[in-house]
């Protein structure tokens, strides 16, 4: 079934997902694009509205690629945020990891 | 800091929360029944006896006790505040002041009296009627539970303990009924778009939401429909808004105050929806969340660099502990809750009641104690500083010549900005008149209970600010004319009935600011000056002669005379034949002066006018046989330069000067002081109208008037030693020592009578 096999890759949020980290989150996204990305935020201690933002920035964009955008390992603090600013991840959940 | 540091803080503490007490019972004693003003009556007793007992002042914690037990049955609506238990209260609030002073200054107390005091607490709050008066039975109220829907606080009494402490009653809204609460508290629309800014300023929107959401239940929906794809993203720009419903009991003001450090940097809209109606189709999706609990991971988490936003939730949340501890341990503090807690109450009779409080508490202002030795070194500091600069701006104008240099202009400003420090200075030591106003009703109430009067005092302009030291100096003249008020001035009961008035006599004491002065005016309804029985008076003590034609006025004013009484016998409280004597002697003194005016069966009116500082005075600065001299300018009417025509002789030595088809006696100001030996010409002089005790007015005659201005008073006694004649001292600026005239010694002296020590005016130094 996996005919095209998508280079599937990785990346591992900060801690701190703050005003700063929003450039750098870009940047790192940005040069990610083009394959199925994996995201690991379960050392997210703090998410600020700004990343959260470029994350769903990403997930929009990736969409358009068709390629898979998912978080594999999320914190607590995380899914509170977004949580509480209503921002909804369930369907960026990985389901089948 | 040592321990007596530390008690000496708790009596200073005392004194407020005495005066507090005081003033909040005669609150109650004139009809407040705002459940507020018993708790700060309650609080001010039970701070003191909670103080007192850490420093095992066993008498007074044992008196705090008894009273604050009686006080809590008002507080919890077991006993009416009726006229007679607030007699009984009064008393109390007093003895705890005397057990007060006792404890720090030593002495003893009147045992007998406490005790009593004791006994009739003690009776009140067992609900029987004070022993001494025929009091309504103070009315039980039953306990009620505080189950209605929408719970009046104040009715909402729960049952005392078994101590007789009662819960409480705004405490428990927070509590009981916690679901259908829920569902009444009114619903918002918030609709939070936050710019650019508002991240670029180190501000955070999860931050704002997440406090948003401590407020009550809330529903959020974030807008992302702006939000572009990644490659045509600012990563540092706003994307995100926000629609929250929220139902809360804090109402708009709180919603508003979350965002209150960001508010021009987004777009906020907070709308009040209709209460009964539900979430709205756009976050039917989003489960409601119960955050707070929700949240409490968020709350540990480390705080990095943050904004604003952070540490003012900590600030609430610390507030929000410290309410709901005060809650728990039944003290009731809301005046500690800050004008957040008041805005966050809204709707409830209870929160507007709260409200009302809380900003009566931010009303008050930042207060710190400061010792009064370090205010008076600056204030003496601005003082040198004020001679300093004028000493500066003479020597600058007399070496230059054409008078326009820049050097000039500076010292204008200067002039100005040292003024206005002075001004600032003053002010620091300026206090309202309210605590001497205060230990007034508390001699009123002694009296009256002495000479079975019945007496309301009626106070007026407590606020009128003065220097301390007036004030200071201000009791004990007040006190002497107070009892003389209510002891000579008001009659009987049975005799006021009879005159047609009501049994109760009135004592208004009113302070206002007028022209640069304070004006004291105590007045009383009662039976005014009996003139014939002072006019028999002072002819039998040879103060006057028999045959003498004196004018109301002047007979009114025969009370000032020493040794002067029309009181039958002698009786504890006035009578002694020193008290008005001493009261004028005590105003002047200050640089007062006091006026008294009698209708007879109508009262009598006693006017005080006082310096508002006896640190610095507005002064006339004359020329007397070569010396420089200050007059105060409060004392002098007019000037006047004399023509020749109208001076007339009389007698040997006599001078009198006409004025307006009046005469007025001439004073030479330079023969009295000594300061020539022949009497000067007074067509080459300049007469200064003043206007002495006792109303009468004299010519002071001097040689030249220099100008006026604002001196600082530097004291000759503390410096030198008592001049007759002369109040104190001022540095001019040429640095030289100008005396400041005493007038009313110098018009004593013109009439023939020594100047001495007595009459002189007392400066601060």
């Amino acid at each position: 079934m996996a005919t095209r096999k998508a280079a599937q890759k990785s990346l591992s949020l900060a801690p701190v997902l703050d005003l700063n980290e929003a450039n750098t989150l870009h940047g790192k996204l940005m040069a990610l694009r083009g394959s199925n990305l994996v995201i690991d935020a379960s050392a997210v201690e703090r998410v600020g509205a700004l990343c959260v933002q470029v994350l769903l920035a990403g997930a929009k964009s990736w969409e358009e690629d068709k390629h898979s955008f998912a978080f594999s390992k999320v914190s607590d603090a995380f899914t509170k945020t977004t949580q509480l600013i209503g921002v909804n991840i369930d369907h960026l959940m990985a389901k089948e990891i | 800091m040592d321990m007596n540091e530390i008690k000496e803080i708790f009596f200073q503490e005392c004194e407020e929360q005495l005066a507090e007490l005081e003033s909040g019972l005669l609150r109650l004693n004139d009809g407040d029944r705002d459940p507020e003003t018993v708790n700060a009556v309650f609080r001010a007793v039970h701070s003191i006896k909670g103080g007192a007992g850490a420093f095992a002042l066993d008498d007074l914690v044992s008196f705090a006790h008894v009273f604050e037990t009686t006080l809590d049955c008002v507080r919890s609506n077991k006993l009416e505040p009726t006229q007679d238990v607030l007699k009984v209260m009064l008393k109390s609030a007093d003895v705890l002041a005397d057990l007060t002073n006792v404890a720090r200054d030593g002495g003893s107390v009147d045992q007998a009296r406490s005790a009593q005091l004791i006994r009739e607490l003690e009776a009140l709050a067992k609900g029987e009627a004070p022993p001494a008066a025929e009091a309504p039975a103070p009315k039980a109220a039953a306990p009620k539970a505080a189950s209605a829907p929408k719970p009046a606080p104040v009715a909402a009494a729960a049952a005392p303990n078994d101590e007789g402490f009662v819960p409480v009653a705004f405490s428990f809204d927070d509590f009981g009924g916690e679901e259908e609460a829920m569902i009444e508290h009114p619903a918002y629309e918030v609709v939070f778009k936050p710019k650019s800014e508002l991240y670029t300023k180190g501000n955070e929107a999860t931050l704002l939401l997440r406090d948003l959401s401590r407020l009550g239940e809330m529903s959020i929906h974030c807008n992302m429909d702006s939000l572009p794809p990644l490659d045509q993203m600012d990563p540092e720009a706003a994307y995100f808004s926000w629609k929250v419903s929220i139902r809360t009991d804090k109402g708009e003001d709180a919603i508003r105050s979350v965002f209150e450090f960001a508010e021009w940097d987004c777009e906020l809209d907070v709308i009040a929806a209709d209460a009964g109606e539900g979430a709205d189709g756009e976050t039917e999706e989003l489960p409601m969340q119960p955050v707070p609990f929700d949240l409490s991971a968020l709350d540990e988490e480390p705080h990095a660099p943050l904004g604003v936003v952070e540490e003012e939730e900590q600030i609430a949340a610390a507030q929000e502990a410290v309410t709901a501890a005060q809650t728990a341990s039944n003290v009731v503090q809301m005046a500690a809750n800050t004008s957040r807690a008041a805005a966050a109450e809204k709707g409830a009779a209870a929160a507007a009641a709260a409200q009302n409080n809380a900003q009566q508490a931010s009303a008050a202002g930042q207060t710190i104690r400061v010792d009064l030795d370090r205010v008076d070194r600056l204030i003496n500091l601005v003082g040198e500083l004020v001679i300093n600069q004028a000493m500066l701006s003479q020597s600058v104008i007399e070496n230059d010549s054409n008078g326009v240099s820049s050097i000039n202009m500076g010292l204008e400003e200067l002039q100005q900005l040292t003024r206005e420090i002075q001004d600032s200075v003053m002010a620091i030591r300026a206090q309202p008149v309210k605590p001497v106003f205060q230990r007034m009703a508390r001699t009123v109430r002694e009296i009256a209970d002495i000479t079975g009067k019945s007496v309301r005092l009626v106070t007026e302009g407590e606020n009128t600010e003065v220097d301390k030291t007036v004030i200071d100096k201000l009791a004990e003249p007040l006190t002497h004319m107070i009892r003389n008020a209510v002891d000579h001035g008001l009659e009987m009961p049975e005799k006021r009935l009879a005159a047609g008035k009501s049994a109760e006599g009135t004592v208004k004491l009113t302070a206002k600011h007028r022209s640069g002065r304070i004006v004291i005016e105590l007045s009383d309804d009662g039976a005014g000056i009996n003139r014939e029985k002072v006019r028999q008076k002072a002819i039998d003590n040879d103060l006057i002669a028999a045959d003498a034609n004196l004018s109301d006025e002047e007979i009114d004013n025969l009370i000032f005379h020493a040794g002067f009484s029309t009181a039958d016998k002698v009786s504890d409280l006035s009578g002694r034949g020193v008290g008005m004597d001493v009261v004028k002697r005590s105003i002047q003194a200050l640089g007062g002066r006091i006026n008294i005016s009698s209708k007879p069966g109508q009262g009598s009116v006693f006017t005080m006018s006082l310096p508002l500082t006896l640190a610095v005075l507005d002064g006339m600065v004359v020329t007397v046989a070569g010396q420089t001299l200050v007059v105060p300018l409060t004392a002098i009417v007019e000037t006047l330069q004399p023509d020749a025509a109208a001076i007339h002789s009389f007698g040997a030595t006599q001078r009198l000067i006409s004025i307006r088809n009046s005469f007025c006696p001439l004073v030479d100001v330079g023969r009295i002081l000594n300061f020539r030996a022949t009497q000067a010409n007074p067509v080459e002089g300049v007469a200064l109208l003043v206007e002495s005790e006792g109303g009468g007015q004299r010519a002071l005659m001097v040689d030249a008037i220099q100008g006026q201005r604002q001196v600082v008073i530097k004291s000759l006694e503390a410096n030198y030693t008592h001049v007759p004649g002369i109040a104190a001292a001022t540095i001019l600026g040429d640095g030289r020592v100008a005396l400041i005239l005493d007038v009313d010694a110098v018009v004593a002296a013109s009439r023939g009578q020594p100047l001495n020590l007595e009459t002189s005016l007392a400066a601060a130094g």
